[in-house]
């Protein structure tokens, strides 16, 4: 959104330190969720002499992993394979357990062979019988309904009987992979049974949430409130899993671990910045889902803001998980929440129709499975925010995303300003500003691009690039973003996990744009063709500056 | 990061031969423009293959032949992980004339069916004569500038000696295993501890690297709170290693789990090692208010000689005993911990035996100096300090 007028900021109110203004909690549920005022949690390190740079300092505690949602898709794909990686590399302690809680009829031999046939079609790696199977034998199916005090009752009894026998040291992760509706039964239930209860001296109890964390701001303060109720904002863990992903890390050591982008990274270099996270496929069996979440509540809301958090950032004091989403909160609550003539003039929303897409005709949207033939809801979304701070005060943050695009291909893109004398201006083709790109997927890594005189006897000026790719520095398979996050949870690290305070700003900015398009006209869909960038008020919100997306 | 150490090895794209230092520049420069470098792709049509990639320079001293081949196996290895430009060095004939001869290779692979291929060079040098002993002068111009520079000298190191000084000021990093050197390996361990003052170098044993998986077994017996306060009170260390009838063992891994301990605890040594009738070693440690003992204890095994059968710690604390024994089990660690009144407790660590391809990749990938090792250095060169 542009930048709120200056009198306001002006006002004797915020006149006082920006930084209390804007930081202090203002309810005592802000207080809890901010968990400022909690003396830290003394790490390992810190008390056991011997720990200090050990490199299996990454080897979680022994602890059950219970898995809500076992057999759901999202398991299979991803989580399985995630946790039998870990277990492949030995990053799992001997005394890993996996209780595994679904509805579906299984016991414990069908559950395993279903996981072993899940492995098979989706790890990164063959299984080996030889680590598969120790892996198997540290299952056990738990069957129930979340509505069942009963199965609840028993799953306490199970995780006793684990920290007995398989000397679990009473440590559990709660990892709930289900619809987001079965969220607060779940946690209410493992509430009922003092399941989230921690001991003191030894017995942690986290709970990890998978998006969507709400559909709107109420909806998300609900479920804050209604996980809040049983756990405390410590013990949880949100996961975006584009956090895990190796180069949004990156982004990171990139940023605060080089020294000589951090000077140029303001409003005085930086032009304006794109975000692009482009997807070729369409809904793909997931229409009903889709139907109901749009792509402002599918990647603008959390994947979109957070690479966006993560390149607007100041850089952090210390590299513990607060300090981290501190900063992150505060980008997000200097866009602020956008009127409803910001959204109009700001964001455009599209929908694809039919067209082409990797030489494939493909479908329009609202003629996809599962989908209303007059659906409105949107596909592809565009937008321009400003963050209202002193760092970026001016500088456009041009963000999309879209299905049907035509090819899959996250990038962040920093667009530098041109220089302020052109001393080349007689040459054939003037110098074009820098840029540095950084490609989230496909062929991740990071490419700048600047001006290099052409060989000869002449003049002649051509942009150049220098680019680095993953592939050749690194010439091996990073981690799934699963593995990163799981592990990170399983070692009480939530640097890459998102806090309820940073959801529910994110969900500031997010829920006006969509009660703005609630409460308005009808769209006109579809306006894209499937296998295009985009409908042509994406170009003119970007041309309205004098520039131009990125062809990526 | 476990290597994988059945992947597709490389395959060699290019080899030539030279008998100067110029020649050799010549023909690695030759490599990168020659039209031979291609590779067929899917249809039959050439393709040419990726351009050098490189991310360090690797330099390598091997003073037997069956050094060499083991280290360039690793290094093929490790290639798709650290591309590099390998020099493998072997000096021979050193009372004849100075001679040199180098076998250039481009050694190539696929690290994934969609990736472009990586390249490799690796360069067998073979040095005769006094040129053996100016090893820096060779080194020196077939580096790559601005890329790091790490000397891996496996086997017996002569450190303190003018030439492996020479070579080491060309390196950010050298890489010994102690548990190679010959004897029961103590000489080395001074002259070790000097190098590690050198702020500027970062120096890696093996022995001790190949050892982490013991220490985080120890490490966590003291994470359990009630454990804790148990680890300012060791009263006695012991370490039992491997040895066969007969034969002298090094004892420089079972020395730095002492070492470790020591200088982590920051206990001072007291008594230095010194070999006893019965066999092994005892030493004397002192702490803040008590002492600690320590035992060295040889015990015939299969295993090689040297390598840790278990670690074993006493502990007392208010007149509360704690023994904790940990134990090699096959692929893991077993720790025993048994507080006086308390609950036994038992933990496995798995941690497979780590290859030599997987150390000297961590080795490659731990950036900046490691203040833990140089304690632990310095406290097994104190440790040793009384035999030599």
């Amino acid at each position: 959104m542009t930048t709120k007028a200056a009198p306001a900021k002006a006002t004797p109110a915020k006149a006082a330190p920006a930084k209390a203004a804007t930081e202090e909690p203002r309810t005592i549920r802000e207080l809890r969720l901010a968990h400022k005022e909690r003396p830290r949690r003394r790490t390992k390190a810190a008390s056991n002499p011997l720990r200090a740079g050990l490199r299996l300092e990454r080897m979680p505690d022994a602890h059950v992993f219970v898995l809500f949602g076992a057999t759901g898709d999202l398991c299979h794909r991803k989580v399985y394979p995630a946790l039998y990686q870990l277990w492949r590399t030995d990053l799992l302690p001997h005394e890993w357990r996996l209780v595994a809680f679904g509805r579906r009829p299984f016991n414990d031999e069908s559950f395993r062979a279903d996981v072993r046939k899940a492995l098979e079609l989706y790890s990164r790696v063959k299984p080996e019988p030889a680590r598969v199977e120790p892996f198997l034998e540290r299952i056990d199916y738990h069957m129930g309904d979340f509505g069942e005090d009963a199965a609840f009752d028993r799953l306490a009894e199970r995780l006793a009987t684990c920290e007995r026998e398989h000397g679990t040291l009473g440590n559990v992760v709660f990892y709930l992979a289900t619809q987001s509706t079965a969220f607060p039964v779940v946690v209410a239930q493992l509430g009922r049974c003092g399941l989230d209860h921690e001991i003191h001296g030894g017995g942690w109890r986290r709970i990890v949430i998978e998006k969507p964390f709400g559909r709107d701001l109420d909806s998300a303060k609900r479920l804050n409130r209604e996980v809040g109720k049983v756990f405390r904002e410590s013990q949880v863990y949100r996961i975006d899993h584009y956090l895990g992903k190796e180069t949004v890390r990156n982004l990171l050591v990139f940023r605060f671990g080089n020294g000589i982008f951090e000077p140029l990274w303001n409003r005085r270099y930086v032009d304006h910045v794109q975000i692009t996270v482009a997807e070729s496929l369409g809904v793909e069996g997931r229409g009903a889902f889709y139907e109901e979440t749009g792509a402002v509540r599918d990647i603008l809301q959390n994947h979109l803001l957070q690479l966006l958090t993560l390149v607007a950032m100041e850089p952090p004091a210390t590299f513990d998980a607060d300090a981290l989403r501190d900063e992150k909160v505060k980008v997000l609550r200097a866009i602020g929440e956008p009127t409803r003539e910001e959204v109009e003039r700001d964001v455009v929303r599209g929908q694809y129709g039919p067209g082409w897409v990797e030489a494939k005709p493909v479908p329009g949207y609202r003629e996809e499975p599962e989908i209303d033939p007059q659906s409105e809801t949107e596909t592809f979304v565009a937008a321009r925010f400003e963050i209202d701070d002193w760092r970026w005060s001016g500088v456009p943050f041009y963000l999309r995303t879209g299905k049907r695009l035509p090819k899959r291909a996250s990038e962040i893109a920093i667009q530098f300003r041109a220089v302020p004398h052109r001393l080349f201006r007689d040459t054939a083709a003037d110098p074009e500003p820098n840029l540095l790109a950084i490609r989230v997927q496909p062929d991740e890594g990071i490419l700048l691009r600047f001006g290099s005189k052409v060989p000869g006897l002449g003049l002649d000026i051509r942009t150049v690039t220098m680019d680095f790719t993953y592939g050749s520095a690194f010439s091996t398979d990073s981690p799934d973003a699963y593995e990163t996050l799981i592990l990170d949870a399983m070692l009480g690290d939530a640097s890459l996990f998102t806090r309820a305070d940073e959801v529910e700003a994110a969900w500031r900015i997010a829920t006006p744009i969509l009660e703005s398009w609630e409460s308005g006209p009808p769209p006109e869909f579809s306006n894209y063709a499937a296998g295009s960038w985009g409908p042509d008020e994406a170009d003119a919100l970007i041309e309205r500056d004098g520039q131009h997306w990125r062809r990526i | 990061m476990d290597i994988d150490t059945t992947a597709p090895v490389t395959n060699l794209r290019w080899s030539s031969r030279a008998q100067t230092v110029g020649a050799i520049e010549a023909e690695l420069s030759k490599i990168w423009a020659s039209t031979k470098l291609t590779v067929e792709g899917e249809g039959g049509e050439e393709r040419r293959v990726s351009a050098r990639t490189s991310v360090l320079n690797l330099v390598i001293i091997a003073r037997r032949p069956e050094l060499g081949e083991h280290a360039a196996s690793v290094i093929t290895h490790l290639a798709g992980r650290h591309p590099s430009r390998t020099l493998i060095v072997s000096p021979a004939d050193p009372d004849g004339p100075s001679w040199l001869d180098a076998r250039i290779q481009a050694q190539c692979m696929l690290p994934r069916p969609d990736a472009s291929e990586t390249c490799i060079e690796l360069i067998y040098l073979t040095v005769g004569g006094e040129s053996g002993r100016h090893l820096n002068a060779v080194v020196a111009p077939l580096l790559v500038h601005d890329l790091p520079v790490t000397v891996w000298w496996p086997g017996d190191t002569p450190l303190g000696l003018p030439m492996t000084r020479d070579l080491f000021e060309l390196a950010d990093r050298v890489v010994i295993d102690g548990s190679s050197w010959s004897g029961d390996g103590l000489g080395r361990l001074a002259k070790l501890a000097e190098l590690v003052e050198d702020e500027r170098l970062d120096v890696v044993d093996l022995a001790l690297l190949r050892q982490s998986r013991w220490r985080e077994a120890i490490a966590s017996v003291f994470d359990l709170p009630d454990l804790m306060p148990f680890v300012r009170s060791i009263r006695s260390i012991s370490v039992f290693y491997a040895s066969h009838e007969g034969a002298e063992a090094n004892v420089v891994k079972p020395l730095y789990h002492v070492a470790w301990l020591q200088s982590r605890l920051g206990l001072v040594v007291e008594q230095p090692l010194r070999a006893v009738a019965e066999g092994g070693y005892r030493a004397r440690l002192k702490a803040r208010g008590h002492h600690v003992a320590v035992r060295l204890q040889p015990q015939e095994s299969a295993w090689s000689a040297g390598t840790t059968l278990k670690v074993r710690l006493v502990a007392e604390r208010n007149d509360r005993m704690l023994d904790v024994d940990v134990t090699a089990d096959g692929e893991g660690v077993v720790v025993v911990a048994e507080p006086e009144g308390g609950p036994r407790i038992e933990r496995r660590f798995l941690a497979h035996r780590r290859t030599d391809p997987d150390l000297i990749a961590e080795t490659i990938e731990t950036v900046g100096s490691d203040s833990i090792s140089r304690a632990a250095i310095r406290g097994a060169a104190a440790l040793a300090g009384a035999t030599h």
